[in-house]
């Protein structure tokens, strides 16, 4: 598969991306698909990092041309390990690392060692703790008992090495990865967490910027992730257990990402978020106000204007939800919604536009869901269908997801011409009903509910599809509001601006 | 077929000094009852056969010859012995049961093959003044002989000692009856009576095995295959058994002490007694080794090994891991200090014994070292079951070997050094790899659960 990636020596812009573009479709994706189609003169790379190869079937984007080199990483998967061999490993590095871990429990940002800036650290024996010695030393074995008597209240101790094990050894194939990649005039990573840390690791070996810009906050999504997960092990018994406490394995994923958070943080020069709402909690998570800043994301209208035309006189009782059949787009939330709807619309029809292949056991749960509150005709899952073709058909769109950033999808059924009800996450709120006064003048696009309430995500859908005066007002703010703030063409100046900055 | 560290266990649970004595008694007769059977069979034949075969030195022979034989086809099979032994437990580990029975024939086909290739020929012509019949029975017996090792390790590794000690029991018993008719033709007939009663003895494991252990498939070579042979094991088997043999084999064929009895084969008139019959005194040692190692080492065993894969907490890892270490060192310690008490007893009797057995007194000193090193041997055994246990198979190679050159070395050195020196070769041999892997223990034990995690 790997043989036919572009190979080059050389770049202006070395993207890294973590689970997305190429071979993982949404929005994220589209957006870097976008981003490098946008910038034609500019030559991208792009590092993907994946779990396991067998986890992505397939690129689901044919490559710009001006992606002149492309690398995959599966970070899970069996890779070269080192020779098993008892050695002590190095004193003194250990003892920064155990600096750090003690650092880790009262962060304070002057004081984190500028050991771990240097890829040397994790790539010569002789001055770090390359990756042999993180698995095979004693010092290693001594530090990793040490942490878990001081700090595990999970009983078992095979889990906590595994999990502690598992967790940090992407960090060294990280490092030997920034220690070989080709040059790059500037990096730009897409999220914190492995790709972040990679972005901050090549950022001080070479001395180039890193651009950093957030759709949705990694950490937060990661932690979702890890609360619906079940294969972090939870071993205390019925005693042990508080069930206001998470397991204590969550808890160390979570500090795990959040840790490689700020490090990503204090690396960026620049720190882009999609809204003022994800700029302040970017800050809450430690990154420096004034590297801070919003770029909306920006969409091409012309290309969505024409559908507005194309449209019948009634409204079509359709509500279309696009989006990945995942547990974070909370699919459930809109077939109950669904469900309510059709009790005073009878002829009401959910679609749910997107792949149901990611999380097959959730897909399964969905169809079961919707069977059981009857409603199994009225949705439809008609799996991924270009919008174009779905939006003149659509009556309102929906979103109710339990987390998002700046939903793109949002904007293009405001192109299109077509309101929509979404929940508070992310930048929906600032999409609906505007921010600022100017773009508040303009009027609501639609309605905006809380997270997992059915009752007013049917209620505010049901407003827009039975009254049309009231749909005619939404679709004219949609469409005032993203020809006014979200076009493509703005989105691409102020990017332009930083990548023009970070190539002197 | 429960296991014996199972059986001991119901019977120490009934916790009190008859039942531990029961249980040790138990145990000694399940874990040396072959050996001494043997042993004890042999010099009965001897004995009943004085006043009909004559001339006398055909007794000398017979007896010379059923050493070597034994001698022999422990050393060659001690090449597949711990590997074997090494692949049924993976298998039964591995609840494959099944495959077993075919294994077991493919290993019996193999030795059968390559023992009588390489037995026939030799003993034909390397006792050119015996006649045909005796070099036939000769060869035909170490072949048996092999077979009837290899289907005991199959047995004791499914723990079933039981059916060992009885099978040992039918054969011997057959083949000392059948000397009484046979001994009038002399040292073939004993031959013959010998090899009757082994072939039993296989036949009766087999059957034993045949009936506990069904299977669709006769013969399989699964035990080659690459994946499931470990070649340090077939060293560390070859060199052991070759190590316990070597001071006998340098007796014989030193021109100090060895002479000639039959074809090739010498023995050593001053050696070989004494040495037999410390072996005796090694019984409570074995039953003190049986219950330590199955019941309170492998308790603990299991207890870490569990710990560690089921999740226990990093405290109760050390704790079972100490529990285990000192499990071990009891073990160990026990068997010093009952092979002490054995010794101090042959200290104390031994002359009256001999005077009783119509052994010359000459022997004494002799018999009292070799009392001292047949102990050690017991230590050995179980300073290595702990390393098998731990599946440290590099270290019970470095020891077996080692325990190999020195009895090897020391035997000679001690025959040059005069006969007050006869035996001690063999203790210090076993002496030095005593310490040797005492030291390597304590050193592997703290470093184990490291090892156990981070070399993976």
């Amino acid at each position: 598969m790997s043989h036919n990636f572009p190979k080059s020596d050389q770049v202006d812009i070395m993207l890294l991306l973590e689970g997305t573009f190429p071979y993982v479709s949404g929005g994220v994706s589209s957006w870097v698909n976008q981003i490098i189609r946008g910038f034609p003169d500019y030559r991208f790379g792009a590092i993907f990092l994946g779990s396991h190869r067998d986890d992505y079937s397939g690129m689901k984007y044919e490559l710009p041309a001006n992606l002149v080199h492309l690398e995959a990483v599966y970070l899970h998967d069996p890779h070269e390990k080192p020779e098993i061999e008892a050695h002590d490993g190095n004193s003194s590095a250990f003892e920064v690392i155990g600096r750090l871990h003690d650092w880790f429990m009262a962060p304070d940002p002057d004081r984190l060692e500028n050991a771990f800036k240097d890829i040397n650290f994790y790539l010569d024996p002789a001055s770090g703790v390359d990756y042999r010695q993180f698995l095979h030393s004693r010092r290693s074995w001594n530090h990793i008992t040490r942490m878990y008597q001081e700090r595990c209240s999970d009983p078992s101790f095979v889990d906590y090495f595994w999990t502690a094990r598992n967790m940090h050894a992407p960090i060294w194939i990280l490092a030997g990865i920034a220690g070989r990649l080709i040059p790059a005039r500037v990096y730009h990573t897409v999220s914190t967490g492995y790709a972040g840390f990679l972005g901050a690791l090549l950022h001080y070996h070479t001395g180039r910027p890193l651009i950093l810009s957030e759709h949705g906050i990694y950490t937060k999504e990661r932690r979702i992730d890890i609360f619906n997960s079940d294969w972090i092990q939870d071993n205390r018994n019925a005693l042990q257990k508080d069930p206001t406490e998470i397991s204590y394995f969550r808890d160390l994923w979570i500090r795990f990402f959040e840790t490689l958070g700020r490090f990503c943080y204090g690396s960026s020069g620049t720190i882009v978020s999609l809204f003022e709402g994800a700029r302040l909690r970017q800050i809450a998570d430690g990154a420096p106000a004034e590297h801070t800043g919003v770029i909306p994301n920006g969409i091409d209208v012309d290309r969505y204007a024409p559908l507005r035309q194309t449209r019948p006189e009634i409204i079509p009782q359709v509500l279309t939800l696009l989006g990945r059949v995942v547990p974070i787009k909370d699919i459930k939330n809109f077939i109950r919604a669904i469900r309510i709807i059709a009790n005073h619309l009878p002829q009401v029809e959910g679609w749910i536009i997107g792949p149901d292949d990611e999380d097959p056991k959730y897909a399964d749960e969905c169809r079961a869901l919707a069977e059981s509150l009857a409603v199994a005709d009225r949705i439809k899952f008609l799996g991924f269908r270009d919008p174009l073709e779905i939006f003149p058909q659509t009556g309102v769109l929906v979103l109710s997801s339990i987390s998002e950033g700046l939903p793109l999808v949002l904007l293009e059924a405001f192109a299109a011409g077509i309101p929509a009800v979404a929940t508070d996450v992310g930048a929906c709120r600032q999409l609906i009903l505007g921010h600022g006064s100017e773009d508040e003048a303009l009027g609501a696009a639609g309605g905006v509910v809380g997270i997992n309430n059915p009752q007013a995500l049917a209620e505010e859908a049901l407003r827009l599809l039975i009254d049309p005066v009231l749909w005619k007002q939404a679709q004219q703010a949609a469409v005032s509001r993203v020809e006014r703030f979200y076009t493509q063409q703005k989105m691409f100046d102020s990017y332009h601006d930083l990548y023009r900055k970070g190539m002197l | 077929m429960a296991g014996i560290g199972f059986e001991l266990r119901k019977l120490l649970k009934r916790d009190s000094f008859l039942a531990v004595l029961h249980t040790y008694a138990y145990a000694g007769i399940i874990s040396s009852g072959p050996w001494v059977l043997s042993i004890v069979a042999v010099l009965i034949i001897g004995v009943i056969s004085i006043p009909v075969v004559i001339p006398h030195f055909l007794v000398a022979q017979f007896q010379t010859s059923i050493t070597y034989l034994i001698a022999l086809s422990l050393v060659f099979t001690g090449f597949v012995q711990l590997a074997f032994t090494r692949y049924s437990a993976d298998r039964i580990f591995d609840k494959e049961h099944f495959r077993l029975l075919p294994n077991l024939n493919g290993l019996l086909l193999l030795t059968s093959v390559t023992g009588g290739t390489l037995a026939f020929p030799l003993t034909l012509i390397l006792f050119p003044a015996t006649s045909l019949v005796f070099r036939m029975l000769f060869a035909t017996t170490f072949v048996v002989l092999c077979c009837v090792w290899i289907a005991a390790i199959l047995l004791s590794g499914l723990k079933a000692y039981k059916a060992i000690l009885i099978n040992f029991a039918v054969g011997y018993g057959t083949a000392l009856l059948l000397a009484i008719v046979l001994r009038i033709w002399k040292l073939e007939g004993l031959m013959l009576a010998f090899l009757l009663g082994q072939f039993i003895l296989l036949q009766g494991m087999l059957l034993v095995l045949y009936r506990n252990y069904p299977t669709r498939s006769f013969v399989e070579f699964d035990f080659l295959s690459r994946k499931r042979v470990y070649v340090s094991l077939v060293f560390t088997g070859f060199f052991y058994n070759l190590g316990i043999w070597a001071d006998k084999f340098v007796f014989w064929f030193h021109p100090y002490t060895g002479t000639n009895v039959i074809g090739p084969l010498n023995a050593s008139e001053i050696y070989d007694l004494p040495v037999f019959l410390a072996y005796l005194s090694i019984l409570p040692g074995m039953a003190v080794f049986l219950v330590r190692m199955e019941t309170d080492f492998v308790e603990y065993y299991d207890r870490f090994y569990e710990a560690v894969r089921e999740g226990g907490s990093l405290t109760y890892i050390y704790e079972m891991k100490d529990e285990m270490i000192r499990m071990a060192r009891e073990g160990i310690y026990d068997i010093i200090k009952i092979q002490a008490i054995a010794a101090i007893a042959v200290f104390l009797v031994g002359a009256k014994l001999l005077d009783m057995a119509g052994i010359p007194q000459v022997y004494l000193p002799l018999l009292y070292i070799d009392v001292a090193a047949a102990g050690f041997q017991v230590v050995f055994l179980g300073v290595l079951n702990i390393y098998f246990y731990l599946d440290r198979r590099g270290r019970a190679l470095f020891l077996t070997s080692l325990f190999a050159t020195l009895n090897l070395v020391l035997s000679v050195v001690s025959i040059s050094l005069g006969p007050y020196f006869y035996g001690y070769g063999f203790a210090l041999s076993l002496c030095i790899v005593i310490m040797c892997g005492m030291f390597l223990l304590d050193r592997d034990l703290q470093k184990l659960e490291y090892e156990t995690f981070m070399l993976q």
